[in-house]
C-alpha cells in the first residue's frame, strides 16, 4: 500500500475512478491493452508498475484472463456437491479450453452448476439452455428459498421507496449524536465475520476532523457458500443504502461507496438502478430535502479478488493500487479511503441500520443474546432440502436451522463448512450444541463468521477438501506476508503431494505451518486458513491419519 | 519515569505512540529484535512478521503475538521478545522463506552481508522440512544497466526496494504484480533496469536485504579496508556519502541513514558517477604551453614560469590586470585561499567565481531584501509546509535529493505551484502550473501579488512590524495592468490569481527557485520580488515558510560567503569601504585594494580590450558553460596569461598558457557548504592521483612563490584562520562539525541556525524591505525577436552535471548519451522536422545544431535544450545580455530561428565512455 498512490489516485475523488477504469478497459478483450494503460496512468500520474502491477493481480483483468468467454464456479459448494466435471465437459462442446476461466463462487450455492457467460451467471438446469444463453436471449431460472424465525429484520418487505425513506428523513431531524446513541444501544456487531461494535467504527470516523470522509460497503461476499449479502442486496436494496446514508449522516461522510463483487454481476445492476430511483426521488445529491445533509454514491464492481473482503485490501482495490493488507493503525475510521476518514462495513451490517432507527437501538438489542444481538442471515447450500436464505434471531439453536428451516440434509453429510472458508468445520455430531451467534461458536472452537453453511457429503475425501481450502488460500493470498505468501502454497503442494503420491506428511511440521500461519499473518486470510484445518484434524482423525507420518 | 512498559519483564519509559520495534530498540539496541521488511527510511510495513513478538497485558499473561514494526505499544504491557512460542515463529517464517531461495550463500555477492543470511543464523535453521515445490529459483539476472542489477531468484518479497522507489525517490518504477506465490518485483511493465523508467538513485539496492538488487559496485557487499563520510560534490544539496576503499581505490558509495541533509539517499551522480576520479584522462603533470603545444612540466618548472609571468604583468600593468575565478565546486578553505592570493599577494579586487553565471541575482537581491545573501529556512522545513512554490527550477533532475522530498509533498495533494515555461516533473503533479514565457517572472509575479493585494490576503501585522517600503509597493503594484501582464506572461489571470491565493491563504508557504530566476536580465529584481511575496504574507522567520534558492553547484553558497566577489570580502563585508579594508588589511597582513574589481563578463570585455593580461582559473570551463562561446574564446585568445586548475583536458585548457592537475573532492579535504547554510566536512578518502595535488595547495605554493608566507593547505587550520575573519563562521572549528555539519551562522559557542530572520533582518534598521519593478522586456527579444522569432531556454537532465566533465567519463554517458533540443510538435511540423533530426539552431551569435526530441513539454515557440556535451558548445548562441544588477548572464532567453540541418550530423555525438 502506498500513501502517495493513495493520494495520487484521490485526486479525481470518485468522479474518475482508477480501478473501475482498469475494468472498463478489459471489457472488450479480458485484460486492458497496455497502451490505453500507459495513457490512464499518465493521466493519474502513476508508475507504469503501479498500474501493471495492479491489473496483474485481479482474475478478470490479468494478462491471462485475456479472451475468456465462460466462467466455470469452483467454489467449495459447487466443488462438494460434484457438479462442475459434467458442466464442464458441456460447456467444452461449446468453447474452446482457452475461452474456458474459473470463477470462485457465483453465489449459487444452493443450485449448484453455477457458471458465467458475458455477465450473467446461470446455475441449477440453466446448462441445458446453453445454446439460448449463447444467443443473450434467456434469464435464469434461478430460485431459493428465503424464510425466517423470530423477528424478519432484514427479509421483510419495505413497500415503496417513498415510505421505507420516511425513516431516513425522520432521522435528518434528529442530531448525529442521537442516533449513534440508538447504534450503541442497539449493540449491533459487524456481520463481516470480525464481529466488531459497528458505533464504535462510527464514533471513531465521526472524531476524526475532516471535509471528505467516506462509507464503503463491503459487498465483495467472497466467500464460497455465502450468498446472503447478494439476496440483500437484489430483493432488500435498500435496507443496506439506507443504511449507508444514516452512517454518512452519523459520520458527516458525504461518498458511499458499494464494492461489488465481479461475481455477481445482477447485484451491481440492480443497486445501481435502485441508486437512481433514490435520485429521482431527490433523496440524493446535495443538501437532501433541505436538511444541510449531502451525499452521493459510488458503485464499484471488483474484478475477482477474494482479499478484496479484507477492508483494507478493498480500500486500496477501490483505489487502484495492489489490494494488499495494510498495516493497522492507521485504522480506516483514521486514514481509509484515499487516506481519509472512512467507515469500511459489510452489507448485512448496514442493512440492519433502518430498523434501528425506526424501532430504537434497545429495540433491537431485545432481539438475540446479550452479545450477540439482532438477527443473522445464514446461506443454507443444495445439500439441504430446502437451500436458502434464511433469518434467525441471534442465539437461535443450529438444529432448528438445519432441520425447521433447511428442512434437512437430502444426502448423508458429514460435516458442514460453517462462516466461509476460514471457518469452522462442524461435525455434524455438534450440530445440537451450537446456537446461532458469535459466542457459541467461538466456545466450541469454530467461527460464525458469515454464517454460510456448505456441506461435505459423507462421501467427500477429507483430504481433498483440506487441499481444495489450501489451494484456496494459495490462489487468493494477496502475497504481502510471508506466512500467507509463501505458508499457503507449500501447504498446498504438501497436502497434494500426499494425496496423489506415496509421501506421508510430516504430522508436525503440519502443525508448525498452522502454527505459523494462525500467528503469523497478517490478516484473516492466513490467521483464518488453520481453523478448519486443525477442525478436520481434530474431528476426523481417523480419516485422516494414512497421511501423515505422526 | 513517565508512560512505562515492560520487555521481559523489565520496565522502560515509553514515548507516546512508538511503536513496540522503536521502543524496543530505543532501550536495547537495533538489533535486539530480528527483522528483515524493516528499513530505517521507510514507513512500517509488516510483511516478514520475523519481529513478531509476545504482548501480555499482565507479568506472563496471556500474550498474543504481534508484528512488532507496526503495533503501537500499549502503556504497562508485558512484551516478550525471544519467548519459546515466538523464537519457533521466527525459525518457521524464516525456513519458509528459505523454500524459495537459493541456498549458495558462499559464493553469493553479499555473503556475510546478507540481512537474510544474518535473521536465519540467529532463529538457527538446522533444515528445511518441507518437499520440494514451486519455486523462483530460475529467474535470470538482469545485468542491462550502467549501474543497477538485479537477481531476483534472491528475492525476498519483502517490499523494501518498491517502498524506497516509491516513499523515497517518489518514483512508481518497481512495483509487485501477479499475486500470492507469484508475487514478484517488477521494473515498469517488466522491463529490464535499462529499458524501465528507472532514474538509477539507487535507493532500491540500498534498501534491499540479500542481493536482488544491487548495483555494479556492489556496495551492500563490499568488505571495505575504510569508509569515510564525505560529502558529494555535484549540486548544493550536500548529500553525504560513504565511501568505501579497497587498496587506496573507490570501491562503491552509500549514502549514511543518518545524514540530515540525504537520510540514506542520493541520486546516480552521488552514488554511482565517481568513476572520473581515476579516469585515464585525468591532467596528471603541469602543463606549460611552449610553441603553441602544451607541454608537461615539473611543479617547479610551472611556479616559475607563473610567477615570473606575474611579477612581469604586475610590474608592467599594474594588479588590476589580473584576475582571479574561484570555483564553487571547490572547498571553502580553497575559495577563501584563492581570493586572499588575489587580494593580498596580487592586490585587486578583480575576483569572481561561477557563482557570478547562476546565483549571483540570488545572493545580491536577497541582501537587499532581507539583508543576507542565503536560503532562509531549511530543507527539513518541507516537513512543516503548507504551500510549496517552485520557480524557475527544476530541482527533480538539477537537485535530485531535494527534488525528490518536493515531489513527496507535490503528491500530498496539499497547494502547490509551479512557475516554469516547461512542464518539468514538478509541474505535473502541482495545483498550478503558470507555464510562463521565458523572462517574464517579474510580470508574472506582479501579478501574484496584484492579486494578494486586492483579496486582502496580505499579512498585515507582519507588514507593519517587520518590513520598510510596504505603502511605495503596495501603491505601485495597484498601478499594474493585469490585461497586458496576462498578455505579456501568456498565463490565464485567473489561475494566477488562483495560485497567489493558495500561497497567501497557506498557514505555512514555503519558495524554491533556481537559475530560471536568476539567468535573467531582470534575475535579481525577480530575486527581490519573491522576497516581497514572501514577506507580503509573512511567510518569513519560521518553520516551513522563507525563500530558498536551490543552489547548483555543491559550494556555490560557501565560494560567495569566502569572499569571491569584486566587491564583498570573506564574510560579505564591503570591499570597497576604506574602513573596513583596514580590517582585513590587518588581518592578511598586506596592502588591500579597495578599488572596484571586474566581474566574470566585465574580465572578458577588459581582456578583450587588452585591459587585462591574465586570469587564474581555478577549476572552470568557461569556454564551455559561459554564454558567448566565440566571445569568450576571443578573450582567451587576447590574454597574455591563462593559467587554470583543472582535473580534465576541457575546451579551456586548449587557450591555456599553463595547466596545473589539481585534485577532485575524494582526494581532498575541506568544507562544502550547502544551499541551506550548512558547512559540512569533506574528507579526503584516497591521495590525490599522483602528479596532482589538491587545489588549495597550489594556490598557497604560488602564495609562497610569491613571497607570501602561507601555511601548507590543511582544512583544519585554513578553517580557523576564516572563523576568524568571516562573522558567521566565528564558531566553526573542524572537530566540532561532526558528521551533519553546521548551519551558518555559527555563534562563537558554536550553536547554529537553522532558520534565519526570526525577529529582526540584518539590515540597518532591522526590517526586512519591499521592492517594487516594472516588467521590462529582455534586450535579446526586442533586439533579435524579429528576425529570430523562437525563444531557447538552457536546463539540465538529471544524469549529466553542467559541461559533463564528470559525469561524461562515468557510467551515466551510457543512459543519457547526449543533448537533445525539446521542441513542440506544430512547431517541429511546420519546420518539417521529425524525432530524432538534426536542427540547425542559429541566433545573431552563431548556430549550432541539435537531435530534436518532440514534446509537449514546452509550449509552441519555446526551444529547450541542455549543454553537457562539448559536441554541440550550446554557448555558441547564448547571449551577452545579463542582469542588470549582478551581471548574471541570460541563458534563460536566448532569440534564435530553427531549421532542419543540411548535411549528415547524425553520428556526430559519439559518447566518451568511461
Amino acid at each position: 500500500m502506498s500513501k502517495n498512490l493513495s493520494d495520487l489516485s484521490g485526486r479525481k475523488g470518485l468522479s474518475k475512478n482508477l480501478f473501475e477504469e482498469y475494468g472498463k478497459l478489459a471489457t472488450a478483450t479480458g485484460t486492458p491493452d497496455p497502451a490505453a494503460l500507459e495513457k490512464l496512468r499518465e493521466e493519474f500520474l502513476v508508475g507504469k508498475s503501479s498500474v501493471y502491477g495492479a491489473v496483474s493481480f485481479y482474475d478478470f483483468l490479468k494478462p491471462e484472463n485475456k479472451g475468456k468467454k465462460v466462467y466455470i464456479c469452483n467454489g467449495s459448494s459447487c466443488m462438494t456437491a460434484g457438479t462442475q466435471d459434467e458442466l464442464h465437459s458441456k460447456l467444452s462442446t461449446h468453447y474452446s479450453a482457452d475461452e474456458i476461466g474459473e470463477m470462485c463462487c457465483l453465489g449459487r450455492c444452493h443450485e449448484n452448476v453455477s457458471f458465467h457467460i458475458d455477465g450473467k451467471n446461470y446455475s441449477g438446469n440453466d446448462i441445458d439452455d446453453i445454446e439460448k444463453i449463447k444467443s443473450g436471449n434467456v434469464l435464469t431460472k434461478e430460485k431459493y428459498n428465503v424464510g425466517c424465525i423470530g423477528t424478519p429484520i432484514l427479509t421483510s418487505e419495505y413497500g415503496s421507496i417513498k415510505d421505507f425513506y420516511k425513516i431516513f428523513t425522520d432521522c435528518l431531524s434528529k442530531t448525529p449524536e442521537a442516533l449513534l446513541t440508538e447504534l450503541k444501544d442497539s449493540g449491533l456487531r459487524g456481520r463481516g465475520g470480525a464481529g466488531f461494535s459497528m458505533a464504535f467504527k462510527l464514533d471513531s470516523c465521526r472524531n476524526v476532523a475532516g471535509d471528505t470522509k467516506f462509507i464503503v460497503c463491503n459487498a465483495d461476499e467472497g466467500d464460497p457458500g455465502a450468498y446472503s449479502d447478494r439476496y440483500i442486496m437484489e430483493q432488500r436494496p435498500h435496507t443496506m443504502l439506507m443504511g449507508m446514508m444514516i452512517a454518512g449522516y452519523i459520520t458527516g461522510a458525504q461518498h458511499g461507496v458499494v464494492y461489488i463483487r465481479g461475481e455477481y454481476p445482477e447485484s451491481v445492476n440492480i443497486v445501481t438502478e435502485e441508486i437512481s430511483k433514490l435520485q429521482n426521488e431527490n433523496l440524493l445529491g446535495e443538501n437532501i430535502k433541505g436538511s444541510g445533509f449531502t451525499f452521493n454514491f459510488k458503485v464499484i464492481k471488483a474484478q475477482g479478488a477474494y482479499i478484496c473482503g479484507e477492508e483494507t485490501a478493498l480500500l486500496s482495490s477501490i483505489e487502484g493500487q495492489r489490494p494488499e493488507v495494510r498495516v493497522r493503525p492507521p485504522y480506516p475510521t483514521q486514514q481509509g479511503l484515499f487516506n481519509k476518514p472512512t467507515v469500511v462495513n459489510n452489507v448485512e451490517t448496514l442493512a440492519n441500520l433502518p430498523f434501528i432507527m425506526k424501532k430504537s437501538g434497545k429495540a433491537f438489542a431485545a432481539i438475540g443474546t446479550a452479545k450477540s444481538s439482532g438477527t443473522k442471515l445464514i446461506s443454507l447450500d443444495g445439500f439441504f432440502n430446502k437451500p436458502g436464505i434464511y433469518e434467525v434471531d441471534m442465539g437461535t439453536a443450529l438444529s432448528k436451522v438445519i432441520h425447521d428451516l433447511g428442512g434437512g440434509f437430502r444426502t448423508s453429510v458429514k460435516a458442514m463448512h460453517i462462516g466461509g472458508p476460514l471457518g469452522g468445520l462442524v461435525p455434524v455430531s455438534k450440530i445440537d450444541s451450537l446456537t446461532v451467534d458469535f459466542d457459541s461458536f467461538a466456545r466450541e472452537g469454530f467461527l460464525l463468521g458469515h454464517a454460510s453453511v456448505v456441506c461435505l457429503p459423507e462421501n467427500y475425501p477429507l483430504i481433498g477438501y483440506i487441499e481444495h481450502l489450501f489451494r484456496f488460500t494459495a490462489h487468493e493470498s494477496c502475497g504481502k506476508c510471508f506466512p500467507c505468501r509463501l505458508g499457503s502454497t507449500r501447504g498446498y503442494e504438501m497436502v497434494e503431494k500426499a494425496r496423489t503420491e506415496d509421501y506421508k506428511m510430516d504430522y508436525t511440521l503440519m502443525t508448525d505451518l498452522l502454527e505459523t500461519l494462525e500467528t503469523g499473518s497478517l490478516c484473516a486470510l492466513g490467521g483464518g486458513l488453520p481453523l478448519p484445518i486443525k477442525n478436520a484434524l481434530k474431528y476426523f482423525d481417523q480419516e485422516l491419519s494414512p497421511f501423515f507420518n505422526k | 519515569m513517565g508512560l512505562t512498559a515492560f520487555i521481559n519483564d523489565k520496565p522502560y519509559s515509553v514515548n507516546t505512540g512508538e511503536t513496540i520495534l522503536k521502543f524496543v530498540r530505543r532501550h536495547l539496541g537495533h538489533d535486539f529484535v530480528p527483522t528483515l521488511c524493516d528499513a530505517p527510511n521507510l514507513d512500517p510495513f509488516g510483511s516478514c512478521r520475523v519481529c513478531s513478538v509476545d504482548v501480555a497485558l499482565v507479568e506472563n499473561g496471556n500474550a498474543k503475538a504481534q508484528a512488532s514494526c507496526h503495533t503501537p505499544v500499549i502503556p504497562n504491557s508485558y512484551i516478550y521478545t525471544d519467548s519459546d512460542r515466538i523464537k519457533k515463529l521466527r525459525r518457521n517464517i524464516i525456513e519458509l522463506v528459505l523454500t524459495d531461495h537459493p541456498l549458495d550463500c558462499l559464493t553469493c555477492e553479499v555473503n556475510n552481508n546478507c540481512e537474510l543470511q544474518t535473521v536465519a543464523a540467529r532463529v538457527g535453521i538446522r533444515d528445511v522440512r518441507y518437499p520440494a515445490g514451486k519455486n523462483h529459483l530460475d529467474k535470470k539476472k538482469d545485468l542491462s544497466h550502467p549501474y543497477m542489477t538485479s537477481d531476483f531468484s534472491k528475492c525476498i518479497n519483502c517490499f523494501r526496494c518498491v517502498r524506497a522507489c516509491d516513499e523515497v525517490q517518489g518514483e512508481f518504477v518497481l512495483s509487485m504484480a501477479g499475486r500470492g506465490f507469484n508475487s514478484h518485483i517488477v521494473k515498469s511493465n517488466e522491463n529490464n533496469f535499462f529499458e524501465s523508467d528507472c532514474v538509477s538513485c539507487g535507493a532500491c539496492a540500498q534498501a534491499c536485504p540479500t542481493s536482488a538488487i544491487s548495483d555494479v559496485f556492489e556496495s551492500k557487499s563490499i568488505v571495505a579496508d575504510k569508509k569515510v563520510r564525505t560529502v558529494c560534490t555535484y549540486c548544493g544539496v550536500g548529500c553525504n556519502l560513504e565511501v568505501a576503499v579497497v587498496n587506496g581505490k573507490v570501491k562503491s558509495i552509500q549514502a549514511p541513514f543518518d545524514a540530515e541533509v540525504n537520510q540514506g539517499h542520493t541520486c546516480l551522480k552521488g552514488r554511482y558517477a565517481f568513476s572520473f576520479y581515476n579516469h585515464p584522462d585525468r591532467i596528471k603533470t603541469p602543463m606549460i604551453r611552449r610553441n603553441g603545444e602544451l607541454q608537461p612540466a615539473t611543479w617547479d618548472e610551472a611556479y616559475d614560469f607563473i610567477a615570473e609571468k606575474l611579477t612581469g604583468i604586475l610590474k608592467q600593468h599594474g594588479p588590476d590586470s589580473i584576475a582571479g575565478i574561484s570555483s564553487a565546486r571547490c572547498t571553502n578553505e580553497e575559495n577563501y585561499i584563492m581570493q586572499k592570493f588575489i587580494r593580498a599577494v596580487i592586490g585587486t579586487n578583480n575576483i569572481d567565481c561561477c557563482a557570478r553565471v547562476c546565483h549571483s541575482p540570488t545572493a545580491l537581491g536577497m541582501q537587499r531584501s532581507f539583508g543576507t545573501g542565503a536560503a532562509t529556512n531549511s530543507v527539513e522545513d518541507i516537513k512543516y509546509t503548507d504551500c510549496i512554490m517552485v520557480i524557475g527550477a527544476n530541482p527533480t533532475d538539477a537537485h535530485p535529493v531535494t527534488g525528490a522530498k518536493i515531489k513527496q509533498f507535490f503528491m500530498k495533494g496539499k497547494p502547490t505551484i509551479v512557475i516554469d515555461p516547461r512542464r518539468t516533473e514538478l509541474a505535473r503533479y502541482a495545483t498550478y502550473h503558470l507555464q510562463l514565457r521565458p523572462g517574464t517572472n517579474v510580470a508574472l509575479l506582479n501579478m501574484m501579488m496584484y492579486y494578494i493585494i486586492t483579496e486582502k490576503l496580505e499579512a498585515k501585522e507582519f507588514i507593519e512590524n517587520r518590513t520598510e517600503g510596504y505603502s511605495d509597493f503596495c501603491n505601485q503594484i495597484l498601478k499594474v495592468d493585469i490585461a497586458e501582464m496576462e498578455k505579456i506572461t501568456g498565463v490565464d489571470r485567473k489561475l494566477v490569481r488562483e495560485a497567489a491565493m493558495a500561497y497567501a491563504k497557506a498557514p505555512n508557504a514555503m519558495s524554491f527557485h533556481g537559475l530560471g530566476v536568476t539567468e535573467h536580465t531582470q534575475g535579481s529584481y525577480t530575486v527581490m520580488l519573491i522576497s516581497d511575496l514572501a514577506m507580503i504574507t509573512g511567510n518569513i522567520g519560521r518553520r516551513g515558510v522563507g525563500v530558498n534558492p536551490l543552489r547548483g553547484q555543491n559550494n556555490v553558497q560557501g565560494a560567495a560567503d569566502m569572499g569571491c566577489q569584486p566587491h564583498q570580502g570573506a564574510g560579505y563585508m564591503n570591499a570597497y569601504d576604506p574602513e573596513i579594508n583596514k580590517q582585513y588589511e590587518a588581518f592578511y597582513k598586506r596592502k588591500i585594494p579597495f578599488s572596484k574589481g571586474l566581474k566574470i563578463p566585465e574580465m572578458f570585455d577588459a581582456a578583450i580590450e587588452g585591459n587585462l593580461k591574465a586570469i587564474w582559473l581555478m577549476g572552470e570551463d568557461v569556454v564551455q558553460t559561459d554564454p558567448n562561446t566565440n566571445k569568450v574564446i576571443a578573450a582567451m585568445k587576447n590574454l597574455d596569461l591563462l593559467v587554470l586548475q583543472e582535473i580534465f583536458m576541457t575546451e579551456t585548457c586548449k587557450y591555456a598558457t599553463v595547466v596545473l592537475p589539481g585534485a577532485t573532492f575524494l582526494e581532498k579535504s575541506g568544507t562544502y557548504t550547502n544551499a541551506e547554510r550548512r558547512i559540512q566536512k569533506v574528507q579526503k578518502v584516497v591521495e590525490p592521483l599522483e602528479g596532482t595535488k589538491a587545489d588549495g595547495q597550489i594556490i598557497v605554493e604560488i602564495m609562497n612563490r610569491m613571497g607570501y608566507a602561507q601555511a601548507p593547505y590543511e582544512a583544519e587550520t585554513m578553517l580557523e584562520e576564516i572563523s576568524q575573519i568571516v562573522p558567521f563562521f566565528a564558531g566553526v572549528k573542524w572537530n566540532e562539525l561532526g558528521d551533519n555539519g553546521k548551519q551558518w551562522p555559527v555563534r562563537k559557542d558554536g550553536t547554529d541556525t537553522e532558520i534565519l530572520h526570526l525577529e529582526n533582518f540584518p539590515r540597518e534598521d532591522g526590517k526586512g524591505k519591499f521592492h517594487y519593478f516594472d516588467f521590462k522586456e529582455s534586450n535579446e527579444l526586442v533586439k533579435n525577436g524579429k528576425s529570430y522569432p523562437y525563444i531557447i531556454t538552457t536546463n539540465r537532465e538529471l544524469e549529466h552535471y553542467n559541461s559533463g566533465t564528470m559525469t561524461r567519463r562515468t557510467g551515466n554517458v551510457d543512459i543519457l548519451t547526449e543533448d537533445v533540443l525539446m521542441i513542440h510538435p506544430d512547431d517541429a511540423k511546420k519546420n518539417l522536422i521529425n524525432e530524432g533530426d538534426m536542427v540547425c539552431v542559429e541566433s545573431p551569435r552563431g548556430k549550432v545544431d541539435i537531435k530534436a526530441r518532440i514534446t509537449d513539454e514546452v509550449k509552441p515557440g519555446i526551444l529547450s535544450t541542455t549543454f553537457h556535451f562539448p559536441e554541440v558548445l550550446l554557448n555558441i548562441i547564448t547571449s551577452d545580455e545579463h542582469d542588470s544588477e549582478a551581471m548574471c548572464p541570460e541563458y534563460k532567453v536566448v532569440a534564435v530561428n530553427i531549421r532542419k540541418s543540411k548535411g549528415s550530423f547524425k553520428n556526430k555525438n559519439v559518447p566518451v565512455k568511461a
